[in-house]
């Protein structure tokens, strides 16, 4: 029975797709009478059938080795294409991971958008994305992974433009669209690239050939030029530096799926850069320029993340934050910390922005300026704010700090200071912009906005509560899984110097706003490097002049070519013949006197032309004619 | 006297009436010049019918026939003429230019 079923794992990512296509019978359009709820129930059922089956198959799979299985798609010629599926414990615990928190949201989305009509596009896409992510850890190939991860970026897409009447919704989608085909495209070229080294595209083989002498002996260049094509997909899918910009427009999509999209869809790119992690290995080079991009990620997100007001944005660059220590882990070869990593921030992410948007939903506005005091009337969602807060920044005993142990303990060892203060830096600006955020929401006076604010409707509360849960017990969890570090101790002195930094970052914040000792405390900084910080390093106006107006410049052009050179040429073509007969249509002069002299004029210029060879004769022999 | 004289003078005289004919404005003297181009024509036909075929002369035949054409065509000119003249009241050859374009 057990056994049954994790070998028909590759089913699970179909029950969400049957969800999504049974969906779309309540579209408004389709059933006209009974509105779209039982769309969100479908698709619950499958959420959940896909849920037990992933446990079950996880469990059945534990402690075996992996086994793979392999999906004919296609043979042409002498290139075979078959989806191969990997079945071991950490795939299938990926599997249940995106499940459960799709389960969440799901439940979360039943009371979040209970006024809202659009049930059958949401919950499709919400299904889309699950089938999409669930056969994405499944999947054993870099072929497939890229995809899947093109048919998410579509739907990232349409879930952004979710509600298209507005039109920042419209704006955002587009650039969550481009930004993220962009990276696709160069995951694209590293993709094909690699074949003809490799011979296969399936991660294992992958990882075998980097082993492999070929690999040395492959041109260091064009391996290096690979590796950075194949981090550039995960680079904007990870909403990384320097197109990060997308996950900041992105925040206009409904809040459920941002929950979804932070916590499981953005990780997905960390996930094949995880698993492209020994390919990547064999360029020194890509490596640090992992690292440097996620260094700028991990610092640069931070900081804006404090200075941001939208209580959607902080957790939004947040996301860039872990996603970038995520590539600092992998390019440092550490590719165990980062999936432990992603494990724990996924679940912290989730509940923190399950929080904000149960803040959001009943105080209307995102502007954390103009709101406070709801510590008292709303001690749930305050609550599971700490324990997300908690769960993200490395504070003992909870997830965030083995993650973030297993990570430090090698550069520690190994005495690689830069990478530690990054992380450790990073950790505690991040801890100051939550403690901020927290002290905005839920500390000090009522507001106008806050005065009346009461907890969400409970289908909103109880998936916040189990993941409060969750986290809470992540730990443990973590201890029964065997994944937590071993290494790693309390009492180490990185140990200290992460709590220190966690502690310095929440006590900075709690000073200057929960207990507030500071009156303004944005007026400390310089009003430039403020705003610096709060518009994103003023991100949409580099991408304006640099890579947009080059576009822009560069298809004006191309039309103006197209428009006059390219068209004008054969429209000259049409116009000589037409204005030739224009013109030469006046040799018809009407006269008759005209023509004679034509006829005239010819006849000498032929009779020229074919007397031509005897002209010579004519002239040295004058009149040669016999008398 | 050469066979070579009369043909030269024959060509000047055809090359005149060419010129007549393409400049003459007016339409008599157009029929004019074609008659100094047949009479050019004729001289050629003698001249070889002379020197060249003294036996048979088969030339002059041709001169009487081109001089009996010529008449003929003098006639049917000046009649077209004289009827243009009628309707436009002009022998301007400019005039005559309703064919154009």
């Amino acid at each position: 029975m057990f056994h049954a079923l994790a070998q028909s794992s590759w089913l699970i990512p179909c029950y969400p797709l049957l969800g999504a296509s049974l969906s779309l019978l309540w579209f408004p359009s389709v059933i006209r009478r009974t509105g779209p709820r039982p769309a969100g129930y479908v698709n619950l059922l499958f959420t959940l059938v896909a849920l037990f089956h992933s446990t079950i198959a996880l469990s059945a799979c534990w402690g075996e080795p992996a086994r793979f299985i392999q999906l004919p798609w296609l043979t042409v010629a002498d290139l075979q294409l078959s989806f191969p599926l990997e079945l071991s414990p950490t795939t299938l615990g990926a599997c249940t991971l995106v499940t459960l928190l799709n389960f969440l949201v799901q439940v979360y989305a039943i009371g979040y958008l209970e006024m809202d009509w659009g049930w059958g596009r949401l919950y499709a896409l919400l299904a889309l994305f699950e089938a999409g992510m669930v056969a994405l850890v499944l999947c054993d190939s870099l072929f497939f992974s890229y995809m899947l991860l093109e048919i998410l970026t579509l739907g990232t897409y349409l879930i952004v433009g979710f509600w298209f009447n507005q039109s920042l919704v419209v704006t955002g989608a587009r650039d969550a669209f481009l930004t993220k085909r962009v990276g696709d495209l160069v995951l694209l070229m590293g993709v094909l690239a690699l074949y003809p080294l490799t011979g296969s595209w399936n991660f294992s083989e992958l990882a075998l050939w980097a082993q492999s002498p070929e690999a040395a002996a492959a041109a260091p260049l064009t391996i290096t030029l690979i590796a950075v094509a194949l981090i550039c997909g995960p680079l904007s899918k990870c909403a990384q530096f320097p197109l990060h910009l997308w996950l900041d427009e992105a925040m206009e999509g409904p809040l459920p799926t941002t929950i979804l999209r932070n916590s499981v869809v953005v990780t997905t790119g960390a996930w094949v850069l995880v698993k492209l992690a020994p390919v990547i290995a064999l360029s020194s080079w890509a490596s640090s320029f992992m690292i440097v991009i996620g260094s700028l990620s991990a610092l640069g997100g931070s900081l804006i993340s404090s200075a941001q007001v939208d209580a959607k944005r902080v957790p939004s660059y947040l996301t860039s934050v872990y996603m970038g220590i995520v590539f600092i882990a992998v390019g440092s070869g550490q590719a165990e910390a980062a999936l432990l990593l992603v494990f724990t921030y996924a679940i912290a992410t989730a509940l923190l922005i399950m929080s904000i948007g149960s803040v959001i939903l009943t105080v209307i506005s995102q502007d954390i300026t103009q709101l406070g005091g709801l510590w008292s009337r709303r001690p749930v969602t305050g609550l599971s704010f700490l324990v997300g807060s908690a769960g993200l920044v490395a504070l003992p005993p909870f997830g965030g700090f083995w993650a973030l142990m297993a990570l430090l303990t090698d550069f520690w060892e190994q005495g690689q200071w830069g990478l530690v203060a990054v992380v450790v830096v990073t950790n505690g600006v991040v801890g100051f912009a939550l403690m901020r955020m927290f002290g905005l929401m839920f500390a000090g006076d009522r507001q106008s906005m806050t005065a009346r604010a009461p907890e969400p409707i409970w289908l909103m509360v109880v998936p916040m509560t189990l993941l409060t849960g969750l986290t809470l017990h992540l730990p443990l969890v973590m201890g029964w899984l065997g994944i937590l570090p071993e290494e790693a101790s309390w009492l180490s002195p990185l140990a200290l110097v992460l709590l220190s930094s966690s502690l310095a970052g929440l006590g900075v914040g709690g000073f200057c706003y929960v207990f507030p000792r500071v009156t303004k405390p944005g007026s400390l900084l310089p009003k430039q490097l403020n705003d610096l910080f709060a518009y994103d390093f003023y991100t949409p106006r580099v991408y304006q002049v640099t890579a947009i107006a080059l576009v822009d410049i560069l298809s004006k052009l191309t039309d103006w070519l197209d428009r006059y050179v390219v068209d004008g040429l054969v429209n000259l073509v049409g116009l000589t013949p037409l204005f030739s007969g224009e013109a030469l249509k006046y040799g018809n002069s009407g006269k008759l006197q005209f023509y004679a002299l034509t006829i005239a004029f010819f006849v000498a210029a032929i009779s020229l032309y074919m007397g031509w060879n005897y002209l010579p004769d004519l002239l040295s022999s004058p009149l040669p004619l016999p008398v | 006297m050469q066979l070579q004289y009369f043909l030269l003078a024959a060509a000047a005289l055809f090359c005149i009436g060419v010129y007549g004919l393409v400049t003459s404005r007016n339409a008599v003297r157009v029929l004019m010049s074609i008659e100094l181009m047949l009479n050019a024509v004729n001289l050629n036909l003698m001249a070889f019918s002379n020197y060249l075929d003294a036996a048979v002369i088969r030339g002059q035949v041709f001169t009487v026939f081109v001089i009996s054409i010529g008449a003929a065509e003098s006639a049917v000119g000046l009649a077209i003429l004289l009827s243009i003249y009628r309707n436009r009241d002009t022998v301007d050859m400019e005039q005559f230019n309703l064919l154009k374009w």
